[in-house]
C-alpha cells in the first residue's frame, strides 16, 4: 500500500466567473481577460476574432478581477483579488512577453466575519484607492500615491451589515462609494460615503435613497457627464443621483451580470437569470437624464458577466452553460432575436453527477457529466480525444488518396501534395504566397489514378499508377525510369519507401522492386495462392530508408502474412478469424516496440507485437474504432510518431506507458489522411472528408475530447445501464414563464443516440435525489431504482420521499414497485443483492421479496442511524462507507448473521462532505465543501474496535 | 430600437471584421498556451507588498481622539503661555 496518493487534475477549470476589456497587452491593443475558477485568460481582439494569448495560472481561486489605468500609464493595470484574501496587481511586459507584478498583498483580517453575499472589491475611477468588501462590517482601502503606488491598507468600520453591493462613484471631487444594503427588516436601501483618506475614515456621502426594490441587488455607476448609478432590482430599475432620480418598471427577472456598451454610460446589456440579454438605456437632454428604456434583444447562456468587446460583439461569460462569443444585430432574426452566437466555449460545471461508461466498448471509460444549470443544463461525454485545428479547406470531391512529397530527398518540409481521383491525378503544391495551387510533374502521369506516391532516395519521386511504376527527378520533375506491369496484369495495390517498392498485380502476383540513381530494378517476384488486398514495407528497422520485412494482407483467406525483404521469403501467417478482409496494414513502432495494426473492411482493427528480427506476431488484440473501412498511415507530432486511422469513426493510434490507446478525432467521417509538413502549416495533416480537402494542425494528443448533449433541463442524476443500453437521468425543468415552475423527470436516453426514449414525471414537489442501476438476489432482471424526496417549501428537511423501481420494457420505463420513505433518499446502492438507502439520518437495507402474486415488492430489513445527513454511500462486500452533511467520514458493516448494520469506524473531524470513494479495502477518499480532497485509513492491527478507528 | 441598437462603440474598425463563425455543434477549441513564469519580476518592489496597517479601528479612534486631546491642550497652552508669562511679568512689575 502506497501512503501517497496522486491527485492530478484532467482539465482546466472552464467556467467563466469574471470577465474584463482593455488595453492590457499594449496601448493599443484591446484584450478581454477572462477568469475562470483559478487561470486567467488574456485574449486579443483581432479582426479575426478573439485571439487566444495565454492562460496563466493563480494560486487561488479568483474573487475580483478589474482593469485599471493608474494616472500616467499608457496601458491597463490588472487587479486580482483571491477568495483566500490575497491581491495582486499585475502589468504586461510587451517587450518581454512577461507578466510583471507591481504589487501583491495579503488583505485579511485576523477577526472578521466573511462576507455572506461574496467578497466586493473596486477601484476608484480616478486610481485615489482600492476598495474591498471582505468582512460584515469592515470596508478595506487600499490607497494610491500620487505616483500610482499602493501603500498600507486600512480598514474603515462600515455601519451596514448586510451589504449587497457596493460602487465607487464617478466625477466625485473626493473619492465617494455608494452602498446597497438590507437593514434588519429586510428593506433595501443605498447610502454614500466619502471616504476620507487622511482620517481613514468614512463621512457622510451625498445622497441616500431609502426603501427600494425588494430584490434590488446589482449597482451599476455611470460614468460622466451623467454619474450617479443605476439600482437593478428584480422589478425595477432606477436611476439615482444627488439630484435627479428616474425608475421604470421591468418584467419579473434577476439581473445576473451587466456590461456597459458606451464609454458616456448611456447604454448596458443586463443578462438575467434565464438568459435574456436585455438593452438598458439611459435618454438625456443636455447631459442631464430623462429617463430610462429597457428592450428585450434575444437569449444567451445564463451570464455571469458580460463584455462588450468591440464593433458590436459582446462576450458572455457563463457559469451555468457555454460562455458564448455573440454578435447585437440591427434587424432581428426570424425569431425575433437581435443576438446572433458566433462562437461557443465550452464550460463542463457545474458538473451535479456522472458516470463512466465504456460506450464504444473499445476498453476506454468516457465519463458522461451532468453538467450546466437550468436552461443551459446538457450532458456531456468527455474522454480523451484528439482536436483537429482546420487552417484552410478546398472543396474537392472524389479524394481516393493523397500523398505529400519533398522536392529533394533532404528537405524538412514537404513541397507536393499529390491528391489522386478515379480518373486523375492532381498535384498542389504551396507558392510563394504560402497558397497551395495547383502545378505539374512533368514525369508523373496524370490522366490516371494514382496508387501509391513516395519520395525517394538520389531526389527521386515515385508514382505507382495501375499500370507502370514511374521513377521521377524530384528537381527536373521528368521522368527518369518506369517499370510496367506485365501486358494483361494491372497493378492493384503498392508501397513503397525511401528504396523500395513492393506492389501486387491481379492473380496474386507480388513484385518487389528496388529503386537506385535513376533505376528501378525487379529484384524479386513471388505468386501468392489468392489475390492481395493491401501492403506495407514502412522501415522501421536499424535503416530507416530500407525495409527487411513486407506486411500483406490477403482476400479469400483472410490473413495477414510477413515476407521477409529482399527475399519475398514466407515468415508469418497469420489468419485474421472472420470473412471480412484486411483493407489496410502498417508496420509501426511506437515506444521501441514494433507493432504490426491490421484494420479491416468492418471497421475492425488487429494489431499485433512484432518480432522485428523472427518476423513472428504475437500478443494479438483487436479492437473496434468504427464501422467502415479503415486507411492506415503514420504522421509526428511533437517528434513523436503516431497513426491516424481514416474511417467514419477518425482515430488517432499512440503510445503510453508501453500501451497503445485509441483517441477519437473530433472529425465525422474521414476518407484520407496524410501528414504534410509545409513552411505554411508546420507539422500539419492535409484530411479527405466528406468532399472537402482540408488542412490543419493536430492538438496535443491525450487531450480530453468533449461532446454535449443539450437538454434544455438540468439533469442531476445519472446512471447507465449496460443491458438496455439506456442511460437514466434525474432532471429539472425550470419554466421562466410569469409563475416559476419547476417539473421533475425521470428520462431514459438511448446511449448512443442520447434522445429522450422514455419519460417519467415525478409528483409536484418531487425531486429525484439518486438513481441506480442493479439486480437483486433471486431475480434475473436489471432494474432502474429511483430515490427522492417531497421538498414543501415550508419543511427545513425533506419528511417524505420514495424509492421507485423501474424496468425497461421496449424502450420504456415501467413502473415495478414503489416504497414510501420517511425522508430524501439521497444515495442508493446495490448491496449483498439488496438495495442500501441513505434516507435523511438513516441507513436502511431492503430486501426485494416476492409476493404471491408474482409482484415484487422492496421490504425493509435493518437499518443504522447516528447520522446528521447520510448524503454519500459508497459500499465495497459488507463495508458500507458513509459521508455525512458535516460528520466526515464513517464506516459500517452489515453482519449478514444478526441482520444488522453496525458502526465499525468513524472520522472524528467535522468535515462537510461533498463525496466519498473507496480506493481499497483499507482507504476511503472523501471530499469536503471547502475545495479538499482527503483519504482516511481504516486501523486494522488494532486490537479493539475503538483501535481500529480510521487514523 | 433601431435608435437604439445602432452606432454600437468601435475601438478599431477591423476588429471581428474577418470572423468566420464557428460551427455551432463544434465549439472553439483554440486554448492558449499557458504563462510559466521565468523571470524573476513576479516578486513586487519591497514597498508594493502591502498589508494592511496594524492598528484596528478601535485603537486608532483612541490615538486619534488622544492626539486631538493632546493637541488641543497644546493648542490651549501655547495660548496660555504667553498670557501666563504677561502674568509673571506683570506680577514681577507689581
Amino acid at each position: 500500500m502506497s501512503v501517497w496518493n496522486y491527485v492530478v487534475t484532467a482539465h482546466k477549470p472552464t467556467n467563466v466567473t469574471h470577465s474584463c476589456v482593455g488595453n492590457f497587452t499594449s496601448p493599443q491593443e484591446l484584450n478581454l481577460i477572462v477568469a475562470k475558477c483559478t487561470r486567467i485568460e488574456i485574449n486579443l481582439l483581432t479582426p479575426q476574432g478573439l485571439q487566444p494569448m495565454l492562460d496563466v495560472p493563480i494560486y487561488g481561486r479568483i474573487a475580483t478581477l478589474e482593469l485599471f489605468r493608474p494616472h500616467g500609464e499608457a496601458q491597463d493595470f490588472l487587479f486580482i483579488a483571491t477568495e483566500r484574501y490575497k491581491f495582486c496587481v499585475l502589468q504586461w511586459d510587451a517587450e518581454s512577453s512577461e507578466l510583471i507584478t507591481r504589487a501583491m498583498g495579503d488583505v485579511s483580517d485576523r477577526i472578521g466575519r466573511p462576507t455572506d453575499n461574496g467578497q466586493i472589491g473596486i477601484i476608484d475611477p480616478d486610481c485615489r484607492l482600492i476598495g474591498l468588501h471582505l468582512y460584515d462590517g469592515l470596508f478595506k482601502v487600499i490607497p494610491f500615491d500620487n505616483k500610482g503606488q499602493l501603500k498600507e491598507a486600512f480598514n474603515i468600520r462600515l455601519e451596514e451589515l448586510q451589504v449587497l453591493d457596493i460602487k465607487f462613484l464617478y466625477g466625485c471631487s473626493k473619492p465617494t462609494i455608494v452602498v446597497l444594503y438590507q437593514d434588519n427588516k429586510d428593506a433595501r436601501h443605498v447610502k454614500t460615503y466619502e471616504v476620507a483618506l487622511k482620517d481613514k475614515d468614512f463621512i457622510e456621502g451625498p445622497w441616500s435613497q431609502n426603501n427600494l426594490d425588494n430584490g434590488a441587488d446589482l449597482l451599476i455607476p455611470v460614468p460622466p457627464p451623467f454619474c450617479g448609478v443605476l439600482i437593478i432590482g428584480e422589478e425595477t430599475i432606477v436611476y439615482c443621483s444627488a439630484n435627479v432620480f428616474r425608475a421604470i418598471p421591468i418584467r419579473p427577472s434577476i439581473t445576473k451580470a451587466y456590461g456597459r456598451v458606451d464609454a458616456d454610460g448611456s447604454r448596458y446589456l443586463l443578462g438575467d437569470h434565464a438568459g435574456l440579454l436585455h438593452l438598458l438605456v439611459i435618454t438625456h437632454e443636455k447631459e442631464k437624464v430623462t429617463g430610462l428604456k429597457i428592450e428585450l434583444l434575444g437569449e444567451t447562456s445564463v451570464a455571469s458577466t458580460i463584455s462588450y468587446l468591440d464593433n458590436a460583439f459582446v462576450f458572455i461569460g457563463s457559469s451555468y452553460g457555454d460562455s458564448q462569443l455573440v454578435k447585437l444585430n440591427l434587424q432581428p432574426d426570424a425569431k425575433g432575436s437581435y443576438v446572433e452566437v458566433l462562437d461557443r466555449f465550452v464550460n463542463l460545471g457545474p458538473i451535479a453527477d456522472f458516470c463512466v461508461v465504456d460506450l464504444e466498448r473499445q476498453g476506454q471509460g468516457q465519463v458522461v457529466t451532468c453538467s450546466g444549470a437550468y436552461k443551459d443544463g446538457s450532458l456531456r461525454i468527455v474522454r480523451n480525444g484528439i482536436g483537429i485545428n482546420e487552417q484552410a479547406s478546398v472543396e474537392l470531391q472524389g479524394i481516393k488518396g493523397m500523398w505529400s512529397l519533398r522536392s529533394l530527398t533532404d528537405d524538412p518540409f514537404d513541397t507536393f501534395l499529390v491528391v489522386s481521383f478515379i480518373s486523375e491525378t492532381r498535384i498542389l503544391a504551396m507558392n510563394i504566397e504560402d497558397e497551395l495551387e495547383e502545378t505539374e510533374i512533368e514525369g508523373f502521369c496524370s490522366q490516371v489514378q494514382t496508387l501509391f506516391c513516395h519520395c525517394a532516395v538520389f531526389n527521386q519521386l515515385v508514382q505507382v499508377t495501375s499500370s507502370s511504376v514511374r521513377l521521377v527527378s524530384s528537381t527536373t520533375r521528368e521522368l527518369r525510369q518506369e517499370w510496367n506491369a506485365p501486358s494483361g496484369f494491372s497493378i492493384n495495390v503498392a508501397t513503397a519507401n525511401a528504396t523500395q517498392v513492393l506492389l501486387a498485380t491481379g492473380g496474386g502476383h507480388l513484385v518487389y522492386l528496388e529503386i537506385g540513381d535513376g533505376t528501378l530494378t525487379q529484384a524479386k517476384h513471388a505468386q501468392l495462392e489468392c489475390e492481395i488486398s493491401c501492403l506495407d514495407i514502412n522501415p522501421i528497422g536499424e535503416n530507416p530508408s530500407c525495409s527487411q520485412l513486407a506486411a500483406v494482407g490477403m482476400w479469400t483467406d483472410i490473413s495477414v502474412r510477413i515476407f521477409s525483404l529482399p527475399d519475398l521469403n514466407l515468415i508469418t501467417k497469420e489468419p485474421l478469424g472472420g470473412e471480412i478482409i484486411p483493407r489496410s496494414v502498417l508496420l509501426c513502432s511506437f515506444e521501441g516496440i514494433s507493432y504490426l495494426l491490421c484494420a479491416l473492411g468492418d471497421g475492425h482493427l488487429l494489431n499485433f507485437q512484432l518480432n522485428l528480427s523472427t518476423g513472428e506476431l504475437k500478443d494479438r488484440k483487436k479492437v473496434s474504432l468504427g464501422t467502415q473501412p479503415i486507411t492506415l498511415r503514420t504522421f509526428s507530432s511533437k517528434n513523436t510518431t503516431h497513426v491516424f486511422a481514416a474511417s467514419d469513426r477518425p482515430t488517432v493510434i499512440y503510445s503510453s506507458n508501453k500501451k497503445l490507446l485509441y483517441s477519437n478525432v473530433n472529425l465525422k467521417e474521414v476518407s484520407h489522411m496524410c501528414p504534410f509538413n509545409s513552411a505554411a502549416f508546420p507539422d500539419s495533416l492535409a484530411i479527405a472528408k466528406e468532399g472537402e480537402l482540408s488542412i490543419g494542425t493536430i492538438d496535443d494528443i491525450q487531450k480530453l475530447h468533449i461532446r454535449s448533449i443539450p437538454l434544455g433541463e438540468q439533469a442531476r442524476r445519472i446512471c447507465h445501464q449496460e443491458q438496455s443500453r439506456t442511460f437514466a437521468i434525474c432532471s429539472l425543468k425550470t419554466h421562466s414563464n410569469a409563475e416559476e415552475s419547476e417539473m421533475n423527470f425521470i428520462r431514459l436516453l438511448d446511449d448512443q443516440t442520447f434522445e429522450f426514449i422514455s419519460t417519467y414525471p415525478l409528483d409536484t414537489f418531487e425531486y429525484g435525489c439518486s438513481i441506480l442501476s442493479c439486480s437483486f438476489s433471486d431475480d434475473s432482471n436489471v432494474y432502474y431504482c429511483v430515490g427522492t424526496a417531497y421538498v414543501l417549501p415550508e419543511e427545513n428537511e425533506p419528511t417524505k420521499g420514495r424509492i421507485l423501481v423501474f424496468i425497461v420494457e421496449d424502450g420504456k420505463l415501467q413502473l415495478i414497485a414503489e416504497k414510501e420513505t420517511k425522508g430524501a433518499v439521497y444515495s442508493l446502492n446495490a448491496f449483498n443483492g439488496k438495495l442500501l438507502a441513505a434516507i435523511n439520518q438513516k441507513i436502511q437495507l431492503y430486501k426485494w421479496m416476492l409476493r404471491d402474486d408474482g409482484t415484487h415488492e422492496l421490504q425493509s430489513e435493518c437499518g443504522h442511524h447516528g447520522h446528521i445527513l447520510a448524503l454519500y454511500v459508497q459500499t465495497r462486500g459488507d463495508f458500507i462507507v458513509v459521508g455525512d452533511l458535516m460528520k466526515s467520514i464513517s464506516l459500517l458493516i452489515y453482519k449478514h448473521e444478526e441482520g444488522a448494520i453496525e458502526e465499525r469506524a468513524r472520522d472524528y473531524n467535522a468535515n462537510w462532505m461533498s463525496a466519498v470513494e473507496i480506493l481499497d479495502d483499507d482507504i476511503y477518499l472523501g471530499a469536503e465543501n471547502n475545495f479538499n480532497l482527503f483519504t482516511v485509513r481504516k486501523n486494522s492491527e488494532g486490537a479493539t474496535d475503538e483501535e481500529r478507528g480510521p487514523s | 430600437m433601431g435608435s437604439l441598437l445602432g452606432d454600437w462603440p468601435s475601438y478599431d474598425p477591423h476588429n471581428f471584421s474577418q470572423l468566420r463563425p464557428s460551427d455551432p455543434s463544434n465549439p472553439s477549441k483554440m486554448s492558449p498556451a499557458t504563462y510559466h513564469p521565468t523571470h524573476n519580476r513576479t516578486f513586487p518592489p519591497p514597498d508594493q507588498v502591502i498589508t494592511t496597517g496594524g492598528k484596528n479601528i478601535l485603537l486608532r479612534n483612541f490615538y486619534e481622539r488622544a492626539e486631538e486631546k493632546l493637541r488641543q491642550k497644546r493648542a490651549a497652552s501655547e495660548h496660555v503661555m504667553p498670557e501666563h508669562g504677561c502674568k509673571q511679568a506683570r506680577v514681577s512689575t507689581s
